[in-house]
């Protein structure tokens, strides 16, 4: 898979760093991709981007140095800079990148039949528009995009492993009057995005959110969206979990291993072979093998995520949870396919608000929790569906509370980036009304 | 054969990112990454075509005629014609540093943080974090009218985050400088002890309580306001898409007479720019005048199809097409003093400081969260609470604006749009809002 000439230049590397560090490690990421994106009802604009990106990591001394560059040509400044920058960093007890493994490279998460057609994306369009149609709303703007990326990790150590994956993406913004409708979906494989069912929703949203009254300020049962749930983890619940917030201060879950934080039959487990993760591969972002780590098991906290740097530094087992997803590129701790689990139940038959949508989600207090955010598509919900639309609402609460206010989730999930979640539905949250 | 183009330009960017992040007195990390990023946008017979490379290819002195080509033929797809005006185009001077960040060794810059890290030291104190940056770029633009221009910018700034931590309850505070005009962590331990100190006193705040009640926006959050429920709805790519409440409200009064809102690209504050990613040049934009919508934010597309307006507003990433999009934004000193509005309250709540704010400019609600307040009781700041936030409508909320203040300040910050972030300020006197809708866990 990986062109003869991207071997040579992480050879070079390799042997030019073995020079001036202890250890040090190439991740080769190159990437194609096109897109189409919709202003109301017509394409306006197609894209194409193409590019690559090498990260270098030394350790000398037990200190890490990392630099990028977009320009492989140029490596050696990059291994320079890298050199520079472990000068100034504080050493670790440092154990050792990770050695190669017999592990299957075989790629988990690519469509051969993506490439980099135009007509890949006009047929996505065109799919996105027919499930508009369902609804009498106008199309505001979209997008159809699909990528082809390669990325390659190497090191000192002899380890290499290299891969190819796809993505696919599509979304689409509607509004009927001054009601708006937003959906999107993501993934690798074309058979399992599903264009039509995106437009569909977008414009139920728009065109049946008209009309909507305003609601008197209470304690209501709400139901929160996969979309809506997701972005209060992110916002807190996620950070809590790094082992580098743990060990320095910043999460609410530091020393509390083995106690009751959520509701009894709630699970936070980052599986990162499930089927249905957008982005699966069977090493991280440090060449670790991937596994699976339980974070929250039925209510009780049971471990915290760690890359090498943070586990060698105080003194904790790896979990394999280096990502790259940073500006620098350097690995960082994140998850791959974070899961939330809970007891199913039909959430939507007793009267509840429904929560599409939040705005603001990423303005809560990420230390404490506490957030106060504005409801995008709410709907009072009962007997299995979504019934007469609310105009506005604001809903207050603490994020880590949530976790011990779930009465039951959806047995249908959504992957949103990495994360698998449920619709969730909670008892006793504070709704600020306009009523 | 040349490709049959009605227009094209390419914007390249190349340089050079460092970072460094103390964290807990600890480097954990200090060095520089280096980037090179080109798009080329070509208007072909209908739609925009794209092109973005990056590294080896975008390494070109003059624009290769197969990028052109290639962004045409991405064009294909298209099937629309967007229309297109053509602009006056000029570049404005980027002012000169006071200390040139590439100037000061990364060993100083580490001592100097390092210092100012000693700053936020205190009781109940568990968490320290000091994160620089500094991102140097130089600006390569033309296009296939003539216009061509270079310029250098630099941006750096730091942020101090402490963290506070007494009897199970977790606070944090949390304080950020960004500029153009050089190396800006000298001296600054005042600021880091204010994120300490914010942090302590936040462990004894109340939660707030949530509902209806007249507000004052400090200036800080009052420029977010100003960012988030009137700039995003004036820029012409979402009035255009139908996509903003303030679409066809041009002339319209649509909020209180004290009120005139600016975007000013040619400001040089953090949202500086010397010309546009399209190569327009910027000048001051008067969106709202004395409560009247005067003037939407444009590119040279939207200006075309929308009209009513200015362009120069047009900003993307490196690599990325630009859009339309805030750079300084504003709103106008008024007559009051702080003690006149805090007094003119009476009951209500301050709110002070931001993390951030996000609008739907299309059904017009917008929200934003800020780090503390205060209640005001009979005309008087009273007890601290935190976690307050506010959202509303932006057509209502304009209105309920009944005074503002004259001690406008301006702050840095970023800015998310599609995909793409870019550096901004936002600014405002202090503001007093009647009628707003404040979030809080408490309600009665």
């Amino acid at each position: 898979m990986l062109l003869s000439g991207g071997v040579k230049l992480i050879e070079d590397i390799l042997r030019a760093a073995k020079h001036v560090a202890d250890e040090a490690e190439v991740f080769y990421a190159q990437s194609e991709s096109i897109a189409a994106d919709l202003k109301q009802d017509n394409i306006a604009i197609g894209g194409k981007s193409k590019g690559s990106g090498i990260i270098i990591r030394i350790i000398k001394d037990g200190k890490i140095g990392v630099s990028c560059t977009d320009n492989p040509k140029t490596w050696k400044n990059c291994l320079d800079a890298a050199c520079a920058s472990a000068r100034f960093s504080d050493p670790l007890p440092w154990k050792g990148l990770p050695g190669a493994e017999d592990i299957d490279q075989k790629p988990l998460a690519l469509d051969k039949r993506v490439n980099t057609d135009p007509a890949l994306v006009t047929d996505l369009i065109s799919r996105l528009k027919t499930g508009a149609e369902t609804y009498a709303a106008d199309i505001t703007s979209g997008s159809a995009s699909v990528a082809i990326s390669e990325h390659t990790i190497a090191n000192s150590n002899g380890l290499l492993y290299s891969t190819t994956g796809t993505q696919v993406h599509v979304s689409l913004e509607m509004i009927a009057g001054q009601s708006t409708g937003y959906e999107s979906d993501t993934s690798w494989n074309l058979d399992a995005i599903d264009p039509e069912k995106t437009g569909k929703e977008a414009s139920f949203f728009a065109s049946q959110g008209q009309g909507g009254k305003e609601i008197e300020t209470g304690i209501y049962d709400v139901v929160l969206s996969p979309m809506a749930i997701s972005q209060l983890l992110d916002a807190a619940v996620i950070p809590a979990l790094s082992g580098r917030n743990v060990h320095t201060g910043r999460s609410v879950f530091a020393g509390k291993i083995g106690e009751t934080i959520a509701g009894d039959k709630i699970s936070l487990i980052d599986d990162p072979m499930d089927a249905r993760g957008v982005a699966n591969c069977a090493w991280d972002g440090e060449g670790m093998p991937v596994r699976k780590n339980s974070f929250i098991e039925n209510g009780v906290l049971r471990s915290f995520a760690y890359d090498l740097r943070t586990a060698y530094r105080y003194g904790e087992n790896p979990t394999a949870s280096a990502v790259r997803t940073g500006q620098s590129g350097a690995p960082a701790i994140g998850n791959h396919n974070l899961i939330l689990k809970g007891p199913e139940s039909d959430i939507l038959s007793e009267k509840a608000i429904y929560v599409h949508d939040l705005i603001g989600a990423h303005t809560a207090n990420p230390m404490s929790g506490d957030f106060s955010v504005e409801l995008s598509s709410p709907f009072f919900a009962y007997d299995g569906g979504l019934h007469e639309p609310i105009r506005t609402g604001m809903i207050s609460g603490n994020i880590f509370d949530i976790l011990h206010k779930i009465q039951g989730c959806s047995t249908d999930t959504r992957t949103l980036g990495s994360t698998i979640v449920p619709s969730v539905r909670l008892s006793n949250i504070t709704v600020i009304g306009r009523g | 054969m040349s490709a049959p183009y009605r227009y094209y330009d390419v914007r390249r960017v190349t340089g050079e990112v460092t970072q460094i992040d103390v964290d807990n007195g600890r480097v954990e990390q200090a060095g520089s990454s280096f980037f090179d990023k080109a798009v080329i946008r070509v208007l072909g017979d209908k739609g925009w075509g794209i092109l973005s490379v990056s590294g080896e290819e975008a390494e070109f002195e003059s624009l290769p005629e197969s990028f052109i080509q290639e962004a045409y033929a991405a064009s294909q797809v298209t099937n629309i014609v967007i229309p297109f005006r053509e602009t006056p185009s000029s570049l404005h001077a980027v002012p000169a540093m006071k200390e040139n960040p590439a100037d000061v060794s990364l060993d100083e810059k580490v001592s100097i943080l390092l210092d100012m890290y000693k700053a936020t030291e205190g009781q109940d104190i568990v968490s320290r974090r000091i994160n620089y940056i500094e991102k140097d770029e130089k600006v390569f633009f033309s296009d296939c009218l003539g216009h061509s221009y270079t310029y250098h910018l630099c941006r750096c700034g730091f942020s101090v985050l402490a963290v506070a931590s007494r009897a199970g309850v977790v606070q944090m505070g949390y304080e950020r400088d960004h500029t153009i005009s050089g190396l800006n962590i000298r001296h600054r331990q005042d600021l880091a002890r204010e994120a300490t100190d914010r942090a302590q006193k936040l462990l004894d705040a109340k939660p707030a309580k949530g509902g209806v009640m007249r507000a004052i926006l400090d200036p800080e959050l009052a420029g977010v306001f100003a960012h988030e429920a009137v700039g995003h709805a004036s820029e012409g790519d979402l009035v255009k898409e139908g996509s903003s409440i303030l679409k066809g409200k041009i002339n319209e009064q649509i909020g209180s007479t004290l009120l005139t809102i600016v975007d000013d690209p040619s400001l040089p504050e953090f949202g500086f720019c010397p010309v546009d990613d399209e190569g327009t040049e910027t000048k001051r934009t008067e969106i709202i005048q004395k409560g009247v919508l005067s003037a939407y934010l444009h590119s040279k597309e939207t200006l075309a199809s929308v009209g009513d307006g200015i362009a120069g507003h047009c900003r993307g990433m490196p690599g990325v097409e630009p859009i339309v999009r805030m750079s300084n934004t504003f709103i106008e000193n008024g007559d009051s003093t702080y003690d006149e509005i805090i007094s003119e309250c009476k009951s209500g709540i301050l709110l002070k400081g931001s993390r951030g704010g996000q609008v739907d400019p299309g059904r017009g609600m917008f929200q934003f969260n800020a780090e503390y307040g205060f209640l005001i009781e009979n005309g008087e700041c009273t007890t601290m609470v935190r976690d307050v936030s506010l959202s509303g409508e932006i057509l209502q909320t304009l209105h309920t604006i009944s005074l503002i203040g004259n001690d406008l300040a301006l702050h840095p910050g970023y800015c998310g749009k599609g995909g793409q972030t870019v550096p901004v300020t936002d600014g405002s006197p202090h503001l007093l809002l009647d009628n707003a809708v404040v979030g809080g866990c408490e309600i009665d």
